[in-house]
C-alpha cells in the first residue's frame, strides 16, 4: 500500500469514522470503528505486526522451550523408572541375606515389595586386558513373595534360556568390541578368591543386550577388586550363582506411592527416614545370624582347632623318632666306609712306589740307550764322512790324471805331427830353396868375378866413351848383383838358421813331451798310493762300527726285557688295587643309597606332615577369618541417589535450567526494548489520527486501546506460536541430546505452564505497558496540539562538531551520519543494547564452547600429566611392588612413572552439610608426584605446598563445600573416619582429588599405605605403542588393569558434549534476536526518515548510495553495539560458566580470541543481512508518494 | 536559444486505485523552447503536477515520447533516470524538503557533493540572499529561507531545468512573490529554463508561456511575448 493511498485511506476513515462514529454512537456501538480501525491497522501495518509477533516468540519460546527443558528430562526419567519399578532402597549385606531376613523384610509395613538379588564383581578377561564386571541376577520372580525390580529392558537378543547365558548391558557392548553371541571369559580367580564359588561357570555366552534402570549414564561405580572401577554390567539367571545366601536386596517402599515426585524433598526424607528404620531393623538380621549361624560356625572352629591340635604333636613326634633312626644308620655307615679306605690307600701307596721306580727305570734304560744310539749315530756318520772324502779324492784323481793323460796324448800327437810336417815337407823343402840360393849366389859370385874381370879389362882399355858406358854399366850390373847376392846370401843364412831352429825346436818338444810322460807317470804312482791308504783306513772304521752296532743292540733288547717285566708286576698291582676300590666303592655307594632313602623318607614326612598341618592351620585360619568377617556383619543401606549418575542427571536438569534462567530473561529485557521503540514510532505516526479522535470525543483509553490491543494481539499471537513452536522442540532436542549420555526411553514432554504463563504474560504485559507509555504522552496534548503535524525532530549541532579538528577532516557523509547518530539517542541506545545483547549472547555461547573444550587440554596436558594407570593387585607386598616399579624405570617407553595411592573417600566439612566424593591421592615418591600432578594456584599459577601437615583438594571441592584454607574436614577412608585440616586448592577441571604426602597419610591413618596404582607418562615417541605397552605390561601377574588417559578424555568430552548442543541453539536464538531487533530499528528509522531518502533520491542519488545513506548509521551502530557485546558476553559467560557447573567438573573461565571474532562477525553478518533485506524495502520508496505532502 | 527544448508528445500516466483506474495525464502535448519561464497552471487534479514528476524524472509515463533536450527520458531505466536527475535537474518543492539535521549549507552541499560540475554552495546561498543564514538548520529558518534554500539546492546543481512544484504555495503572499522574483531573475538572468506549476492563474502574467490544463489534457500553450515582472503582479 503505498503512502498515497494510506494517506487518502486515512483521510476517507476520519471522515467514515466520524459519520460512523456519529452513527454507531446513536446505537451504542462506538467500538466497532475503532476495532475496525485496529484491524486495519494490523492489516497495514504488517511488517511491524509481524515484528512484534516475532521478537516476542523468539522470547516465549525460548523461555518456555529452555524451561521445559529439565522437567520434561526429569519426567521421562521418573517414567523410566516407574515403568521399570526402579528399587527405592537397595540392601548390601557383609552376611548376605536368608530366606527369613527376606520374609521379615516383607513383613515391614513401609515395604512394598521385597526383591532378592545376588551380584558378584568379578574380573573378565579379553586380549589380555582385564576389566571388573558387576554381574547380577536377572530381575525374575523366585519365589511368591519376591517381586520383580529394576525390570531390564531388552534391547537385542533375549533373556538366558539355558545354562551359561547372560545379558550384557547396551553400552558397553557397543565400546568394548564384545558382540552378541560372543563368550565372555571369567579369570579364575579374582583377588584371590575363586570365581567358582561365586557364579557356576567360567565363560558365558552373550544372548541378549539389555538397559538397567539401575544405571542411567555410563557411570558404573567403583569396586574393592581391580582397578576400583567397574566396566560395565552384565546379568546371569539366579541359579548361575553359587551362593548360598542372597547377597542384596532391593525394597520398593511407601515412598514409591510419590512416584512422580520422587526428586522432590518430601521423597528424599521419607526415603532417609525409611532408611534409618532400615538400619534398626537390620541388627534384628544380624543377631540372628550372629546367635545361629556364626555361634555355630564358631563352634565348629573350636572343635576343629582342637582337633588339628592333637595330630600336630603326633605327627612332631613320629618325626622326631624317624630323625634318630636315621642318625644311627649314618653313624655306621661312616664307620664302615672308613677301614676299607684306609687299605685301599696303602696299596695305592706301595702301587704309587713301583710306578714311580718303573717310570726312573724307564728313564734311565731310555736315556743310556739314547746316548748309545748317539754314539752309533757319531760313529758312523764320522764313516760317513770319510767315506765320501774318499770318494771324492778318488774321482779328483781319476779326472785329473785323465786329464793330464789326454793333454799329454795330445801334446804327443801334436809334436809328431809337427815333427813330420818338418821332416818331410819344411825340412826337404828348406833345403831345397838353400841349395837353390846356393847355386844362385854361387852363379851370381861367379858372374861378379867375371864382371870384375872384364871391369878390369875395360879399366885398362883406353878410355872411351863405350868403354865408359860399359865401365858404368858393368858397375851398375855389378852393384845390383852385389846387393843381390848379399840378400840372397842373407836368405840363405836365416833359412838355414830357420832350420836349425826348428830342428832345435822339434828336439826341445820331444824332451819336454818326455819330461811331462815322465811327470804322469810319477803323480800316478803317488795319487794311487795315497788313494789305497785311505781305502785302508775307511774299511778299518767300517768294521769298528759294525761292531758298536752289534754291541747296541743287545745292550737294548737286554734293558727292554728288563722294563717289560717290571711294567708287568706292575699292571698286577694297578688290578688289585682297582678291585679293591671297586669293592668298596660297592660298599659306599649302597650305605648312600641306604642313608638317602632314609633321608627322603624323612624328608618327606616330613614334608607332608607340614602341608597337611599348614592346610588345616589355613582352613582354620581362613574359617576364623571367615568368622571374623562375619562377626562385624553390617548391612549397607543405600538409595536411589547412590546409583551411579543418577544424582548427576538432577544436576544437569538443573544446569539446563540454570541457562534457561539468563537467558530467556535477557530476551524478554531486548524485546521490551524494541516493542517500545516500535510502538512510540506507530504512535507518532498516527499523532493526527489520535489528535481527531481526541477531538471527535473518544475517551483517553478508547484511543490507547487500539496500541494496547495491537501490542497486546501481537504479543499474544507471537506468545502462542513462540510457545508452541518452543516447547515443541527445544525440549526434545536437548532431552534427546542429553540421551547421548543418559540411557533413557524417548522423551515425554512436560510442560512447565508456570514459566510458559510468566513469560506469555510479562510478554504481552510488557508491550501494552509500553504501548501505554507510548500514547500516553500523546493523550495527554491538546487535540489542536496533535492535529498539527509534529515538527520534525530539529537538527542541533553535535559534541563533536565544537572540535574543530575533527569535525573539520570528517567527510560530508559521516559528518551527516554522526549528527544522524546523536539526532535520534533513543534508537542510538535501543540499537546498541540491542546489537550487544545478541553479540554478548554469541560470545557467552562460544565462551561456553570453548570453556568445555578447553578442559581437556588443561586438565590433562598441564595439570595432570599422566597417561596411563596401571592398577596393581593390591595383596602385592612392598618388594614386589619396587621389584614392579624397577621395570617400570627401565622399560625407556615410560618417560616416568609413579608408584601411587589411591582410594575413594567421603569429604564433608561438618556433619549435617553436604559431602562430596574424592579420590585420596599420593605418590611414593616426591619428585616423580610433582612431574605428574601440578598443584598450582589457578590465576596466579604459583605453586600450591603439599605438606606432611594436610590436605590439598581441588578447587572445586573447596567451592561445594565451601571451604577455606585451615579448615578441618572430616574424611571418610577406608571406612574410617579422619579429621584432615586443608592445606591449599590446586586448579583443577575434571574430577575431584585430594592430594597429600604419604607422611600425612600414615599420621592421620596410622598405617602404611597400600600402594596400588602406576601413574606412567608415555615417551614421546612411544605415544602411538600405548596399546602394545599396556599388552606387555599385562602379561605381568600383578597388573590387573591398564586405563588410558585417552579414554578418559573422550568420556570426559561426551560429558560435555551435550552442552555443545545448547551453545548451538544459544547461537541459533541470539542471531535470529539480533536478526529482529536490527530489522525492527532499521525499518523505523527508514519508516521515519522516508521523506528524507525520497529527497535525495530526487537529488539523484543512486540506489547503493541512498541505501549508503542509511546504513553508515545502522553500520556504525551495529560496529558499537558489537565492540560493547564482547566485553558483556565476557560477563555473560562466566555467569553461565558459574552456572552450570558441576561437583566433579570446573569449567575454565576462557573464551578463545576466535570467539570474540566469530560472536562480532557473526552480528556483522546479520546486521549486512538485515540490510540487504532493507535495500529492496528502501528501492521501493516512491518519490512521489512521499514528497507529496506532509502528513 | 534551443527551440522544443522539452517536448511532450502524447504522455499519458494512469494510477490504478483498487478497482478505479485514474488517467492523471491523458494524451498531453505541448512543448517549451530553452529559456522560457512556462507556468503549468490548473485545478487541483488536472494533472499538472503528475506532468512535472514525469518531466522530473521522478515518476514514468505509461505512454507517449518526453524530449528534453533532444533526448528521450520515457524510456529511461531508473539508474539513468537518477543521472538525469542529478545532472539535469533541479526540483523545487512546496514544501521545502530540506534534510531537517543538515544546515542551509550542508543542504545546498548535499545536492553538490554528487554533481560534477557545481556551483559553490555559499556562492549559491549568497545569490539567492541568504549569506547571512547559511550555517543555520531548516528548523531555525522562516517558510521563505527554508525555500530559498530548496532553491539554491536545486541551483546549485547547474541543472539544465529548474523545475517547480508551488514552490508559494505554503508561504505568505509577500514572501511568495520575493521567491517568484528570484526565480524570475534566475531565468532571466541565468537562462535558466524554468518550469513552474500553480493552481493560481494570478501569477501567469509573469510567464513567457503558460500552459493551462485540465483533466490531464493540455488545454492550451500560450507564448505571453511580454512578460510582466513579479512586482506588476497582483493577487
Amino acid at each position: 500500500m503505498t503512502p498515497e493511498s494510506c494517506f487518502s485511506t486515512f483521510y476517507q476513515f476520519s471522515v467514515t469514522g466520524y459519520v460512523s462514529l456519529h452513527r454507531e454512537k446513536r446505537k451504542g456501538k462506538k467500538q466497532g470503528a475503532l476495532r475496525k480501525n485496529t484491524l486495519r491497522e494490523i492489516l497495514r501495518t504488517k511488517s511491524r505486526f509481524i515484528a512484534i509477533f516475532a521478537i516476542i516468540g523468539i522470547s516465549v519460546g525460548f523461555f518456555s522451550g529452555l524451561k521445559s527443558s529439565a522437567p520434561s528430562m526429569l519426567a521421562t526419567a521418573l517414567q523410566y523408572f516407574d515403568d521399570t519399578k526402579l528399587m527405592d532402597i537397595n540392601v548390601i549385606s557383609t552376611i548376605g541375606f536368608s530366606e527369613e531376613d527376606i520374609e521379615e523384610l516383607h513383613e515391614l509395613s513401609y515395604v512394598e515389595q521385597v526383591m532378592p538379588a545376588y551380584f558378584a564383581d568379578l574380573i573378565v578377561t579379553k586380549d589380555n586386558v582385564d576389566t571388573v564386571a558387576r554381574v547380577y541376577s536377572i530381575p525374575e520372580t523366585t519365589k511368591t513373595n519376591h517381586s520383580v525390580l529394576n525390570q531390564p529392558v531388552l534391547k537385542e537378543g533375549r533373556f538366558p534360556k539355558g545354562e551359561g547365558e547372560c545379558v550384557i548391558e547396551k553400552y558397553f557392548l557397543g565400546m568394548s568390541g564384545y558382540h552378541l553371541g560372543d563368550t565372555i571369559e571369567f579369570n579364575k580367580a579374582v583377588e584371590g578368591k575363586d570365581t567358582l564359588s561365586c557364579i557356576r561357570h567360567l565363560s558365558y555366552k552373550i544372548v541378549g543386550v539389555v538397559d538397567s534402570p539401575l544405571y542411567l549414564t555410563y557411570l558404573r561405580g567403583n569396586t574393592i577388586i581391580g582397578d576400583g572401577t567397574i566396566a560395565f554390567y552384565m546379568m546371569i539367571p539366579p541359579e548361575e550363582f553359587a551362593f548360598e545366601r542372597y547377597t542384596m536386596v532391593y525394597l520398593r517402599t511407601e515412598a514409591s506411592h510419590e512416584a512422580f515426585n520422587d526428586l522432590t524433598q518430601a521423597y528424599k526424607d521419607k526415603v532417609n527416614d525409611e532408611k534409618e528404620q532400615l538400619e534398626a531393623f537390620s541388627q534384628k538380621c544380624i543377631e540372628r545370624f550372629n546367635t545361629t549361624t556364626l555361634a555355630e560356625a564358631q563352634k565348629e572352629l573350636a572343635d576343629a582347632r582342637k582337633e588339628y591340635e592333637e595330630k600336630k604333636a603326633e605327627t612332631l613326634q613320629k618325626l622326631k623318632d624317624g630323625a634318630k633312626e636315621l642318625q644311627d644308620g649314618v653313624q655306621q655307615y661312616y664307620e664302615k666306609t672308613g677301614e676299607g679306605r684306609q687299605q685301599l690307600e696303602d696299596g695305592e701307596k706301595e702301587l704309587q712306589d713301583g710306578r714311580e721306580k718303573l717310570a726312573k727305570g724307564q728313564a734311565e734304560y731310555k736315556k743310556g740307550m739314547e746316548e748309545a744310539r748317539q754314539q752309533l749315530t757319531d760313529a758312523q756318520k764320522q764313516y760317513d764322512d770319510g767315506l765320501a772324502q774318499y770318494n771324492a779324492g778318488k774321482l779328483e784323481y781319476d779326472t785329473r790324471i785323465d786329464a793330464a793323460e789326454k793333454q799329454l796324448a795330445a801334446a804327443q800327437n801334436e809334436f809328431n805331427l809337427q815333427y813330420q810336417v818338418f821332416y818331410t815337407s819344411t825340412k826337404p823343402q828348406a833345403e831345397t830353396k838353400l841349395s837353390l840360393l846356393k847355386l844362385t849366389i854361387d852363379l851370381y859370385s861367379r858372374g861378379i868375378i867375371t864382371a870384375e874381370e872384364r871391369l878390369a879389362k875395360l879399366k885398362k882399355e883406353p878410355f872411351s866413351e863405350r868403354v865408359q858406358e860399359e865401365i858404368r854399366q858393368l858397375e851398375e850390373e855389378l852393384a845390383e848383383t852385389r846387393q843381390k847376392t848379399a840378400e840372397y846370401q842373407k836368405q840363405y843364412d836365416d833359412g838355414m838358421k830357420q832350420l836349425a831352429d826348428g830342428e832345435a825346436q822339434i828336439k826341445a818338444a820331444q824332451q819336454q813331451l818326455a819330461d811331462a810322460q815322465l811327470q804322469l807317470q810319477t803323480q800316478k804312482a803317488e795319487g794311487a798310493a795315497k788313494l789305497s791308504e785311505a781305502k785302508n783306513k775307511l774299511d778299518q772304521a767300517e768294521g769298528q762300527l759294525t761292531a758298536g752296532r752289534t754291541k747296541y743292540e743287545a745292550a737294548m733288547s737286554e734293558g727292554m726285557m728288563e722294563l717289560q717285566e717290571a711294567q708287568a708286576k706292575l699292571l698286577e698291582g694297578e688290578a688289585k688295587l682297582a678291585a679293591g676300590q671297586a669293592e668298596l666303592k660297592e660298599q659306599t655307594l649302597q650305605g648312600q643309597l641306604a642313608m638317602k632313602e632314609g633321608r627322603e623318607k624323612l624328608a618327606n614326612g616330613r614334608y607332608e606332615a607340614h602341608v597337611q598341618l599348614g592346610e588345616a592351620e589355613e582352613a582354620l585360619h581362613d574359617a576364623q577369618q571367615k568368622i571374623d568377617s562375619l562377626a562385624n556383619a553390617k548391612w549397607m543401606i543405600y538409595d536411589r541417589n547412590d546409583n551411579p549418575g543418577y544424582t548427576g542427571l538432577e544436576e544437569d536438569a538443573d544446569r539446563v535450567d540454570s541457562i534457561a534462567q539468563v537467558f530467556p530473561v535477557f530476551f524478554l529485557l531486548i524485546a521490551a526494548l524494541v516493542c517500545f521503540t516500535t510502538m512510540a514510532r506507530m504512535v507518532e505516526e498516527r499523532r493526527t489520527e489520535t489528535g481527531t479522535l481526541k477531538a471527535l470525543g473518544y475517551s483517553n483509553f478508547s484511543i490507547a486501546a487500539k496500541y494496547l490491543i495491537y501490542g497486546g494481539t501481537a504479543a499474544l499471537a507471537g506468545s502462542i506460536a513462540g510457545a508452541v513452536a518452543g516447547e515443541a522442540t527445544l525440549p526434545f532436542i536437548i532431552v534427546s541430546t542429553y540421551g547421548i549420555m543418559y540411557s533413557l526411553p524417548p522423551t515425554i514432554l512436560s510442560i512447565e505452564w508456570s514459566s510458559l504463563i510468566l513469560a506469555s504474560v510479562s510478554g504481552i504485559m510488557c508491550i501494552c505497558i509500553v504501548s501505554f507509555m507510548a500514547v500516553y504522552k500523546d493523550l495527554k496534548l491538546a487535540p489542536a496540539v496533535l492535529m498539527r503535524p509534529k515538527a520534525p525532530k530539529p537538527g542541533k549541532r553535535i559534541l563533536l562538531e565544537y572540535i574543530t579538528p575533527v569535525w573539520k577532516h570528517l567527510r560530508f557523509t559521516s559528518k551527516v551520519t554522526a549528527r544522524n547518530l546523536f539526532r535520534y539517542k533513543a534508537r542510538f541506545f535501543m540499537t546498541v543494547v540491542g546489537v550487544a545483547g545478541c553479540t554478548a549472547m554469541m560470545v557467552a555461547a562460544l565462551g561456553l564452547r570453548d570453556s568445555i573444550t578447553s578442559i581437556a587440554d588443561l586438565q590433562f596436558r598441564q595439570l595432570t600429566k599422566y597417561d596411563q594407570v596401571y592398577a596393581l593387585s593390591k595383596a602385592g607386598t612392598t618388594d614386589q611392588k619396587a621389584y614392579l616399579m624397577s621395570q617400570f624405570h627401565a622399560d625407556d617407553r615410560f618417560e616416568n612413572s609413579l608408584l601411587a595411592y589411591m582410594d575413594w573417600a567421603s569429604i564433608e566439612k561438618d556433619k549435617n552439610g553436604r559431602n562430596m566424593q574424592v579420590r585420596i591421592l599420593f605418590g611414593d615418591n616426591r619428585e616423580q608426584f610433582e612431574q605428574m600432578f601440578v598443584l598450582r594456584d589457578r590465576t596466579s599459577h604459583a605453586d600450591v605446598p603439599l605438606t606432611d601437615d594436610g590436605l590439598v583438594l581441588t578447587e572445586r571441592v573447596g567451592e561445594v563445600l565451601k571451604l577455606s584454607v585451615g579448615d578441618t574436614v572430616v574424611l571418610t577412608l577406608e571406612n574410617e573416619r579422619y579429621s584432615c585440616k586443608v592445606t591449599g586448592f590446586t586448579e583443577n577441571y575434571a574430577g575431584s582429588t585430594g592430594y597429600m604426602t604419604p607422611a600425612y597419610y600414615e599420621k592421620i591413618t596410622g598405617k602404611s599405605p597400600k600402594y596400588a596404582l602406576v601413574f606412567t607418562r608415555t615417551a614421546e615417541a612411544h605415544k602411538s605403542e600405548e596399546k602394545e605397552m599396556a599388552n606387555d605390561l599385562m602379561k605381568n601377574e600383578d597388573i590387573i588393569t591398564v586405563t588410558s588417559i585417552t579414554d578418559q578424555v573422550d568420556t570426559m568430552m561426551d560429558m560435555v558434549k551435550s552442552l555443545d548442543f545448547i551453545v548451538f541453539v544459544m547461537i541459533f536464538c541470539a542471531g535470529m534476536l539480533a536478526v529482529v531487533v536490527l530489522y525492527n530499528l532499521t525499518n523505523i528509522n527508514i519508516a521515519e526518515r522516508v521523506r528524507e531518502i525520497a529527497t535525495i533520491k530526487v537529488l539523484g542519488f543512486y540506489s547503493l548510495e541512498t541505501a549508503n545513506f542509511i546504513y553508515r548509521e545502522s553500520i556504525v551502530l551495529t560496529v558499537i553495539g558489537g565492540l560493547c557485546g564482547l566485553g558483556l558476553g565476557n560477563i555473560f559467560a562466566n555467569f553461565i560458566v558459574e552456572a552450570i557447573q558441576m561437583d566433579n567438573v570446573m569449567f575454565p573461565k576462557i573464551i578463545s580470541f576466535w570467539s570474540y571474532v566469530i560472536g562480532f562477525v557473526l552480528t556483522i553478518v546479520f546486521s549486512l543481512l538485515v540490510n540487504f533485506i532493507m535495500y529492496f524495502k528502501m528501492n521501493r520508496i516512491s518519490m512521489v508518494e512521499s514528497l507529496k505532502s506532509i502528513e | 536559444m534551443q527551440k522544443d527544448f522539452v517536448k511532450f508528445e502524447n504522455v499519458y500516466k494512469r494510477y490504478k486505485m483498487g478497482e478505479v483506474t485514474i488517467t492523471a495525464a491523458d494524451g498531453v502535448n505541448f512543448s517549451i523552447d530553452e529559456g522560457e519561464f512556462a507556468v503549468v497552471v490548473g485545478l487541483s487534479g488536472a494533472g499538472k503536477t503528475t506532468v512535472l514528476n514525469i518531466l522530473g524524472g521522478i515518476d514514468s509515463c505509461d505512454e507517449g515520447r518526453i524530449l528534453v533536450g533532444g533526448k528521450d527520458i520515457s524510456h529511461l531505466g531508473k539508474r539513468d533516470l537518477a543521472s538525469y536527475r542529478r545532472y539535469d535537474i533541479g526540483f523545487v518543492f512546496q514544501f521545502y524538503n530540506l534534510v531537517p539535521n543538515l544546515t542551509a549549507k550542508e543542504n545546498v552541499e548535499l545536492a553538490t557533493q554528487i554533481c560534477r560540475e557545481s556551483l559553490d554552495a555559499e556562492m549559491v546561498l549568497d545569490s539567492v540572499g541568504l549569506s547571512e543564514r547559511k550555517n543555520n538548520f531548516p528548523s531555525q529558518l522562516s517558510g521563505g529561507e527554508q525555500q530559498r534554500v530548496s532553491i539554491a539546492r536545486a541551483l546549485a546543481k547547474k541543472p539544465k531545468l529548474l523545475l517547480c512544484d508551488e514552490p508559494t504555495g505554503a508561504l505568505d503572499y509577500n514572501t511568495g512573490k520575493s521567491i517568484l522574483k528570484l526565480l524570475q531573475n534566475k531565468c532571466r538572468e541565468d537562462g535558466m529554463t524554468v518550469v513552474l506549476i500553480t493552481h493560481n492563474s494570478a501569477i501567469t502574467p509573469m510567464a513567457n508561456r503558460v500552459i493551462s490544463m485540465r483533466s490531464g489534457k493540455v488545454v492550451s500553450n500560450v507564448v505571453n511575448p511580454s512578460p510582466k515582472p513579479v512586482e506588476e503582479i497582483e493577487w
